[in-house]
């Protein structure tokens, strides 16, 4: 009973997630389509119904926004953290996803005139003793990476006392971290979660959080397009187009003083930067203050790096081993494991290892279930690497061993060992490369690697150059190791020649 | 004289095939023998399977200083008794010479670094080549290897040394060395199993030959009885072969 319940919430769980993961893109129509970026899943915004359809408050305004324009409309999935540079770089022509309209991105993009006045909230688990945000001392709280709730929780991390704040891709899994119990609490627009809990008894908003602010549409800046859309607001205002729809998605009208009724001046444009390549991509000011966070990213990434690439290779020359030499059973399954986990996408395992596994009791701290996966992975790689290093040694230098009266330990400790593992270090220095490029897929279980720092910068600033700081800062890291790769796989064949 | 090696009705299968029928054989302590034969007669199986790097048949038994030669506890002091020189050296490519030496004292019998060393250059020099003790095997030429791997097999100081062609894959100015070494050995009592085909080496240094053919032992006999009066066609046509070449 009690499990059949729990494996629905998890099949549940797993659909929402991989809602997340791939991208749904509405019909798409005509050359001159409108291109909206939203971050599919943000209830009531932007979501899917059960018919896979795409509906919510902003979907229906920018499809009226849309046909005013008399323009066609395709809806792109974006992660939030990712529309800004999706708007800057004009692969998109409007984003939607309850932005926060602030001073800091107003420097780097424009916005129409807001529709939503809305303030932040915390979330918690309906049987937790947690009743407001004083409880939260050394607590861990979750947020959406580069969100308004994100740059409230820092900023008032130290008055608090938040143990840690853990960022996520997005509602579906922080609240699911949230039930499972690894976050106390969950800080987040206010409209979102109310309609997100509205059929959760389990989960429960308790507190909101006054940081005011207010929702817009968000364009490139200085677009054109901003205030076309701009005055179509305007008129679906007057003609009550707009709080209709708070209605519909509220259930109830939005009082005359808010901008959901009242007509509001377009943002203005912020003395800001001059947007040209160098400014938006490669922005110094952006830069210096951005850098520490990048080098805490550094360290974690580094820190799972190490680790991962360490005990890969411990477990899968083990494995190698087994594999070799072990009695059938062993080797046998030895083969189904290195074949199995060459084959399963490491994002793949790293979401069941981290969502999946605490519905059976064991719930990973980010840091650990991200360096779980890397190591089952690895180490299945690291396994067929050793295997091929020891399969290449002449058979005459086993039976020398033999024949001198070593036992196995040491005929592989001191004899077969050493000498695969120079055949093989050129395959084992990529495979460590590929696995701190991959330390980058922890961002998903909120780890705050390099990546994730650098997602959260961009956001915070409304600019792409943390992301190209983080990408100069892999490269510093991967690029001697690639060459050492080169140098030694051209030693090894000279002295094979 | 009880028999330091003692071979009864050893048989080998490769599948169906079999490399071995039912050889028997016994080698007396300080006993110099040389196993002749054709290529693929299972010469070297035949040594291969004293110190059980190929396992025989369960139908015979090896008994090697009375000690059963089969898979287990005893197998370590069958092989501490049993040195081995391949025809390819083997040496171990990533140590040096006098690694390569001492590292089955030190791992096997456990003595310590510096006796270890002391016994490995003892052996290097007894086989010519002291001065190159820090270099690798790599830097040396064949004869020079082969020396080598012969000063290797005896750190363990086994009674017993098998050579399988120790000269066959050398350059034949680089035969004479090794053969020297081996005659010295023979010389100071060391007994040995020498698959060869170096029959005027073989007929100087050895106590009794021994001919296989089909994975039998046709016929043995101490050099002159088989160089000079064989009495089975098949060892005449052997000897008629190898000799005109
Ligand atoms: N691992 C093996 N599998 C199958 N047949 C083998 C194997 N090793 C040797 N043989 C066969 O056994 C026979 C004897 O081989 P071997 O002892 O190497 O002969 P020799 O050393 O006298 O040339 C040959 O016919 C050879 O092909
Ligand atoms: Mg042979």
């Amino acid at each position: 009973m009690h499990f059949q319940k729990l494996s629905l919430k998890f099949v549940l769980i797993l659909t929402s997630l991989a809602a997340y993961l791939v991208p749904v893109s509405a019909a798409s129509t005509g050359e001159n389509a409108l291109i909206v970026g939203a971050n599919i899943g943000n209830v009531p915004w932007e979501f899917q119904d059960t018919a896979g359809e795409l509906i919510g408050f902003e979907i229906d305004l920018v499809n009226e926004v849309a046909k005013r324009l008399d323009r066609a409309i395709e809806v792109i999935n974006i992660p939030f953290n990712g529309l800004f540079s999706a708007v800057q770089s004009s692969r998109i022509d409007i984003a939607i996803s309850s932005i926060t309209i602030t001073e800091q991105r107003l420097a780097s993009v424009s916005f129409a005139q807001p529709y939503y006045d809305s303030d932040q909230s915390l979330t918690i688990r309906s049987d937790s003793s947690i009743q407001s945000i004083n409880d939260l001392q050394d607590e861990v709280v979750a947020v959406d990476t580069g969100s308004t709730g994100d740059i409230w929780a820092s900023e008032n991390q130290q008055q608090y006392g938040f143990k840690e704040i853990r960022r996520y891709e997005g509602l579906a899994p922080a609240a699911l971290d949230l039930q499972i119990g690894r976050v106390a609490g969950y800080i987040s627009d206010i409209p979102a979660m109310q309609y997100y809990t509205k059929d959760k008894p389990e989960l429960k908003v308790v507190e909101r959080i006054d940081t005011g602010g207010s929702y817009s549409m968000m364009f490139r800046k200085d677009d054109e397009l901003a205030l076309s859309v701009n005055e179509i607001i305007t008129n679906l205002k007057q003609e009550g187009f707009v709080n209709e729809l708070h209605n519909k998605w509220f259930g109830v009208l939005a009082e005359e003083t808010t901008s959901t009724a009242k007509v509001t001046a377009m943002p203005g444009v912020k003395a800001g930067l001059l947007l040209n390549f160098m400014d938006t991509f490669l922005n110094k000011a952006v830069f210096v203050e951005t850098l520490p966070m990048l080098l805490l990213g550094l360290t974690t990434t580094l820190k799972l790096g190490l680790v991962s690439i360490v005990l890969g290779l411990f477990f899968g020359l083990l494995l190698a081993l087994i594999r070799l030499y072990a009695p059938a059973i062993a080797r046998v399954t030895a083969k189904i494991y290195i074949n199995v986990f060459r084959s399963i996408p490491l994002l793949v395992l790293l979401i069941v290892i981290f969502y999946a596994l605490p519905f059976v009791g064991i719930s990973l701290s980010p840091f650990t279930a991200a360096a779980t996966a890397l190591i089952i992975v690895s180490s299945a790689y690291t396994a067929e690497i050793f295997r091929s290093g020891i399969e290449a040694i002449p058979k005459g230098q086993f039976e020398a061993s033999q024949a001198l009266g070593l036992s196995f330990v040491h005929m592989m400790k001191d004899v077969i060992l050493p000498q695969a593992t120079r055949i093989v270090i050129p395959s084992l220095t990529n495979n460590s490369i590929n696995v701190i490029k991959d330390t980058a897929l922890a961002s998903v279980v909120a780890m705050p690697d390099l990546l994730k720092q650098a997602t959260q910068a961009q956001a915070i600033a409304a600019n792409p150059t943390p992301l190209i700081a983080a990408a100069g800062i892999y490269l510093l890291v991967l690029l001697p190791m690639v060459l050492a790769v080169s140098h030694l796989e051209k030693k090894y064949s000279k002295r094979n020649q | 004289m009880d028999s330091l090696i003692q071979l009864k009705n050893v048989s080998k299968h490769y599948g169906k095939f079999m490399a071995l029928r039912y050889v028997n054989l016994d080698v007396a302590e300080g006993e110099v023998v040389s196993v002749i034969g054709p290529s693929g007669s299972g010469k070297s199986t035949l040594i291969r399977c004293i110190n059980l790097l190929e396992h025989y048949d369960d139908s015979g038994k090896i008994t090697v200083n009375g000690t059963v030669v089969r898979k287990g506890a005893d197998l370590k002091n069958v092989r501490a008794n049993v040195g081995m020189v391949f025809q390819n050296f083997n040496l171990f490519p990533h140590m040096t010479i006098l690694e390569n030496v001492k590292l089955a004292p030190m791992r096997v019998g456990e003595i310590s670094t510096e006796a270890a060393t002391k016994r490995a250059l003892r052996l290097l020099d007894n086989v010519g080549i002291s001065d190159q003790a820090d270099k690798y095997p790599g830097q040396l030429s064949g004869g020079q290897q082969q020396r080598v791997a012969i000063a290797r097999a005896l750190a363990m100081k086994p009674k017993i040394l098998l050579f399988d062609e120790p000269t066959s894959a050398l350059d034949p100015e680089m035969v004479g060395e090794v053969l020297n070494v081996i005659r010295k050995l023979a010389g100071q009592g060391v007994t040995m199993i020498i698959v060869t085909h170096e029959m005027g080496f073989a007929r100087q240094v050895s106590d009794r030959i021994v001919f296989m053919d089909a994975g039998q032992v046709v016929e043995s006999g101490t050099p002159a009885d088989i160089f000079d009066g064989a009495k089975e066609p098949r060892t005449l046509t052997f000897l008629k072969n190898v000799l005109e070449q």
